[in-house]
């Protein structure tokens, strides 16, 4: 198990090398540059505009001089805001979505794993429907659909919750309902999937027969096993989260990560993509790596290689 | 089954518990700001995130909005837009116009240092350093020097701006220019507190160094939350100065910044969705929050004349002519836009727009025969249909360019529609890689010359239909040794008409700010250079609120 | 009871018939209610999506200029008009053409390039093996938005493209699955056979695994379908999904989002549509999943 870990701490380092600079060219392909706005630059603009941001070297210069700067810790300034750098956005948008997207997953875990275990043992009777036609309507409707909706309802109708911003605990109520319900959904999809699974299972079987307790089979001997499945979701699905949601922080007015990693691409500020995309990479197999050895953790029959 | 209903029975008691703790702190549910008792703050959208609050780094009116608060440059503007001293008491030009003399009045930066001549100085300079890489700096090349400087062939101290003593800056042009005083109200040439720049470099602007000689100071600027300003006491009118605290939002979304505003979050949302407009005037919605004057900005069409079919001056007016402006601005973005057959808008300073040609009122069914007759002596028919690529940016909406295809369609021209990210159609465009395009343009300053200038043919990238006559080119020559503004007025007119008729590029329809505003905001004076600071703005219940806190 | 047997024919009048494997899963699924219901109405979007726009009296790009923004059964509108006065129900058939192409198209693309990718990895094993999952893990750590955003904005916005983005994309956990399938069938007796009896390795690959890859791989496009649909409505809500006047569901929706108070049809209609249609796929997919292999839930 230690050795496994260690293997696959080592290999993040190189993986994150050959992504940023995959990412770092693949930048440069596209057309357009960071500085034009509104309107084209003179030349002699263009001119001073690119020397001051090193951008009027070879290319592969700049690349082995952000290189440079990434060992020591400096990712640079923001092209586009440029009295920020690219450490101090990241510092100060990714606890908020983290926050956001932490809770949003609990809860969206909690209630599905709930919903996905009662629709298992009412396995093809009514709660069995419910639970499955409401996970895949939950499933079917865009983001961008349920935050105005839930917006409309909440906010501007009943005047229960604020329709945004950042600040109080009611201020993220709807964010995260809207985050945590197409999570729910699979989540309770997973569930229901792997319990159904795990209640046909020979070791399943050999505990009734043993004679235990529906409660104590349910629990102890089924969910385990019904979570597996779950588990290896769950990694990659807290990395996209906790990362933030461009949809839910721009409706809702929301200072997180999220909107950096469209809008820092659209806008060619390819410091911040730099950025964020090393960030993302780092979560996405950290959170592997721990799904991974909890997956092997769980299921004594996984052997990790 | 015991199973099942003490798992939904804790699911169920976790909800309540959740939305009871949420709902306990619960006065009616507001995203508003809470603002410090005894004080009245205005809370206000803006488009985005300034890129930077630095003036001669800055480009955008999400910036300009910012500094006008934090900043007062050589002139200003009054609440109606009217230019007014700003940091100049008075100002005045020689005989020929060249030289431009400004005195200063007796005003102190933030930090007590008393704001002199000098920092005109500097703040010129600093715009046109090369190593600034200002991207307006082209703006004022008309100041002697600037351009050499700019380029890096000339030192910057020979620059045409020279203090004259601690309290008067003199400025010296290439050539004469009336609207000059106009132009210093532009951001880019804000004054910057030179012993402040010259301590931090760059980094000047950060919350703590940033040392203003306007209204308010910069509290604190979280990117993607909000900015926060509050009143500056050596302002020197600061005591006629109301709202104590001011804080920006950057709202990327129109749509959720204005149901926000609704729900009492913002005092101001700037730049709502235009097709929002109409819905939001209905008398049950806000329709005496809702303003849309005119603004100095053109949406355009404009032609690539390097295209065979381009050339032709006659299918260049059928097309304007079987555009459909009346029903786009009425029916479709229904803000208050309307149509414009000149490139200068309406209500610019100094000018009289120009007026519709004589096509203009016929109906539309007219237009478009008429229209056809001119495709077909140009050659193009049922058996040689025209065909084109017609691009515009991702700001423009949609829809008005679907309306006019679909109007040539009806003609038979076949126009092919492309979206493209400003990035990418800005870039295009100056290399004329395109075919027909949709654009827009805003004045930089409130003078006819702003919008007459690109269609110079030594304007290069920027004149994207190639308007090219010696005899234009003359007329704004003259213009710019014409001291007389009615005789200037008249001059420039007629340079508007020959370039109109030519039709290299099509006005559409004239822009409007639009923007919300809660009724009980005094002092909110709407006027086409869209200049709202919020010096000027107070409450009408400012007493109660102050009290309530 | 049985007949004498002519001579030199076998009798096979009452021979037990055999049931393959497709015939059981085919029986499986056509016992599932939700799926079967589901196929039905995936086959009937999918007719009225290729003829419908010829049966509704207005073109999907017609501008009809005194219809703006029209209620349903206004002005021989059936479902109203947008703000152009275009009929809503001719685009929003249009629209789910499109979305339909698209998720097709954009899940064949992803199954060609990961049943390949992965097929191979999985079947040559060792070091290639490990080379070529390692490449799909350094994909996988790239955001997925921002890649096709680069894709979209290099490439411009035409459909292909917009496809070929997509799928481009979403090979990887096809490869994964499909890899990991082909790891457990290399080591089944029949493909030891086949290895002894002197066939080659492509051989192998497209006559003995590919056709056992079928199952599940037939169950995970028609589940990524619907992810590529919602993928292609993000990109238009970030306005960079099919050019006008052309429509999609997510297009479609994204415009009436902004209008829902003025005008609630042009968000329902389409809003209704891709959620019928995206529960179809889902609850299709679960069903075949089911059909074709019940114990591997």
């Amino acid at each position: 198990m230690l050795g496994f870990i260690l293997r696959r701490i080592l290999v993040i380092a190189p993986t994150l090398f050959v992504v940023v600079t995959a990412t770092f060219f693949l930048m440069r392909l596209a057309p357009g540059t960071p500085f034009q706005t509104g309107r084209k630059l003179p030349p002699v603009i263009e001119k001073n505009v690119m020397r001051k941001f090193g951008m009027d070297r070879p290319l592969v210069e700049q690349y082995a001089s952000y290189l440079e700067g990434v060992a020591h810790g400096d990712f640079g300034p923001s092209l586009k805001y440029q009295d920020k750098t690219v450490a101090q956005l990241i510092g100060e948008g990714f606890p908020k979505s983290l926050a956001l997207g932490l809770t949003a997953l609990t809860l969206a875990t909690a209630l599905g794993v709930g919903a996905g275990v009662m629709a298992a043992l009412a396995q093809n009777r009514p709660p069995d429907y419910l639970v499955t036609s409401l996970a895949v309507a939950g499933l079917c409707v865009p983001t961008f659909v349920t935050a105005p909706l839930l917006i409309l309802v909440f906010a501007s109708t009943l005047g229960w919750l604020p329709s945004g911003g950042w600040g109080e605990v009611q201020n993220l109520v709807l964010p995260i309902t809207v985050l945590a319900l197409p999570q729910t959904a699979v989540i309770a999809r997973l569930t229901r999937g792997g319990m159904i699974e795990a209640l046909k299972s020979n070791f399943v079987r050999t505990a009734r027969a043993k004679g235990l307790s529906s409660k104590a089979i349910v629990l102890r001997h089924a969910l385990p096993a019904a979570v597996l499945p779950l588990v290896s979701y769950l990694g990659p699905a807290c990395a996209g989260l906790i990362t933030g949601s461009l949809v839910v922080e721009q409706i809702f007015n929301i200072p997180g990560l999220g909107r950096y990693f469209v809008v820092s691409a659209l806008q060619r500020d390819y410091t911040v993509v730099m950025g964020v995309v090393i960030l993302y990479s780092t979560l996405i197999m950290a959170l592997n790596l721990v799904a991974d050895v909890l997956y092997a953790a769980l299921d004594p029959r996984v052997v990790l290689e | 089954m015991g199973r099942i209903s003490t798992l939904s029975r804790a699911v169920a008691v976790g909800v309540c518990a959740g939305i009871l703790a949420v709902t306990a702190g619960c006065h009616k549910a507001g995203g508003r700001a809470p603002c410090p008792s005894g004080k009245l703050c205005f809370e206000a959208t803006n488009d985005a995130d300034p890129a930077t609050l630095d003036p001669p780094r800055t480009s955008l009116t999400i910036e300009a909005n910012v500094l006008s608060d934090l900043l007062i440059g050589l002139t200003d503007r009054d609440a109606a837009g009217r230019l007014s001293p700003g940091m100049a008491q008075s100002w005045s030009a020689s005989s020929d116009g060249i030289v431009w003399t400004f005195k200063l009045r007796k005003a102190l930066w933030s930090d007590g240092v008393p704001v002199t001549a000098d920092d005109f100085v500097y703040t010129f300079r600093r715009l046109e350093d090369p190593k600034t890489a200002s991207d307006y700096a082209y703006l004022f090349y008309l100041i002697k020097g600037a351009e050499a400087v700019n380029s890096g062939r000339a030192p910057l101290d020979s620059l045409g701006v020279r203090a004259l003593d601690p309290h008067t800056v003199q400025i010296t042009l290439t050539h004469p220019a009336p609207y000059f005083p106009e132009m210093l109200t532009h951001n880019v040439v804000l004054p910057v507190p030179r012993h402040v720049v010259e301590r931090y470099g760059d980094s000047w602007v950060q919350p703590g160094r940033f040392v203003a000689n306007g209204p308010y100071l910069l509290k604190s600027w979280t990117l993607g939350d909000r900015i926060v300003l509050e009143k500056n006491p050596l302002f020197y009118e600061a005591q006629k100065v109301c709202f104590d605290r001011i804080s920006y939002y950057p709202a990327p979304d129109p749509v959720s910044a204005e149901r926000r505003f609704k729900a009492g979050d913002f005092d101001l949302d700037i730049d709502f969705l235009a097709r929002r407009a109409r819905y939001l005037r209905r008398p049950d919605q806000i329709p005496k929050a809702v303003h849309t004057p005119p603004e100095l900005a053109d949406t355009y069409m404009t032609f690539n004349t390097h295209f065979a079919p381009f050339s032709d001056q006659r299918v260049r007016v059928a097309l304007s002519m079987s555009t459909d402006r009346d029903f786009i601005t009425k029916a479709l973005t229904a803000a208050g836009e309307k149509p414009t057959y000149g490139f200068v808008p309406a209500g610019t300073a100094n000018y009289d727009a120009m007026k519709a040609p004589v096509w203009a009122s016929w109906p539309f069914p007219r237009r478009l025969a008429e229209a056809r007759k001119l495709l077909s002596a140009a050659g193009y028919g049922p058996t040689h249909p025209l065909r084109f690529e017609l691009k515009y940016p991702n700001g423009i909406d949609p829809a008005v360019a679907a309306a006019m295809q679909a109007d040539w369609r009806s003609i038979g021209v076949f126009a092919s529609l492309v979206a493209e990210e400003p990035q990418i159609f800005y870039q295009d465009l100056p290399v004329r890689d395109f075919q027909a395009a949709i654009a827009i343009w805003v004045a930089d300053y409130d003078d006819a010359l702003t919008f007459l200038n690109l269609l110079q043919s030594g304007t290069g990238g920027q004149n994207y239909g190639d308007y090219n006559n010696p005899e234009y080119d003359a007329l704004l020559a003259q213009a710019d040794h014409e001291p007389d503004a009615g005789k200037r007025a008249a001059i420039l007119e007629r340079a508007e008409a020959l370039a109109m008729a030519s039709a290299n590029i099509v006005p559409l329809f004239g822009r409007v700010s639009r923007d919300l505003v809660d009724p009980r905001i005094t002092g909110w004076v709407d006027n086409i250079t869209a200049f709202h600071p919020k010096r000027y703005l107070c409450r009408s219940d400012a007493a109660a609120r102050r009290a309530a806190g | 009871m049985t007949t004498a047997p002519e001579p030199g024919r076998m009798d096979t009048s009452n021979a037990i018939k055999g049931r393959s494997l497709l015939d059981d899963a085919r029986r499986r699924l056509a016992q599932n209610r939700a799926a079967s219901v589901a196929a039905a109405i995936l086959v009937l979007l999918v007719f009225i999506a290729l003829i419908g726009p010829f049966l509704v009296p207005f073109g999907y790009d017609q501008v009809n200029k005194s219809d703006v923004l029209s209620a349903p059964f206004t002005h021989g509108h059936l479902l109203g008009a947008d703000d152009l006065g275009r009929d809503l129900l001719a685009r929003t058939l249009v629209g789910l053409r499109v979305s339909i192409a698209v998720g097709v198209v954009a899940s064949l693309v992803a199954l060609l390039i990961g049943v390949a990718y992965g097929a191979v990895a999985g079947y040559v094993g060792g070091r290639v093996d490990e080379l070529m999952m390692r490449l799909v893990d350094v994909l996988y750590a790239l955001p997925f938005i921002f890649f096709v955003i680069v894709l979209m904005v290099t490439f411009g916005r035409n459909l292909i493209l917009l496809f070929l983005a997509i799928g481009a994309v979403e090979w990887l956990t096809m490869a994964r699955i499909v890899r990991g399938q082909t790891l457990s069938l290399k080591r089944k007796e029949f493909i030891e056979a086949a290895r002894a009896a002197g066939l080659s390795t492509p051989a192998i690959l497209l006559r003995h695994i590919a056709p056992n890859l079928v199952g599940p791989v037939i169950v995970y496009v028609t589940l990524t379908i619907p992810t590529v649909i919602l993928a292609e409505s993000f990109l238009s809500f970030l306005g960079l999904g099919v050019q006008e006047p052309l429509t999609s569901l997510g297009t479609l929706v994204s415009e009436g989002a902004n209008q829902m108070e003025l005008a609630p049809w042009t968000l329902v209609v389409p809003a209704v549509a891709m959620a019928v249609l995206l529960s179809a796929f889902n609850f299709l997919g679960d069903g075949l999943r089911d059909a074709i292999d019940p114990k591997d839930r």
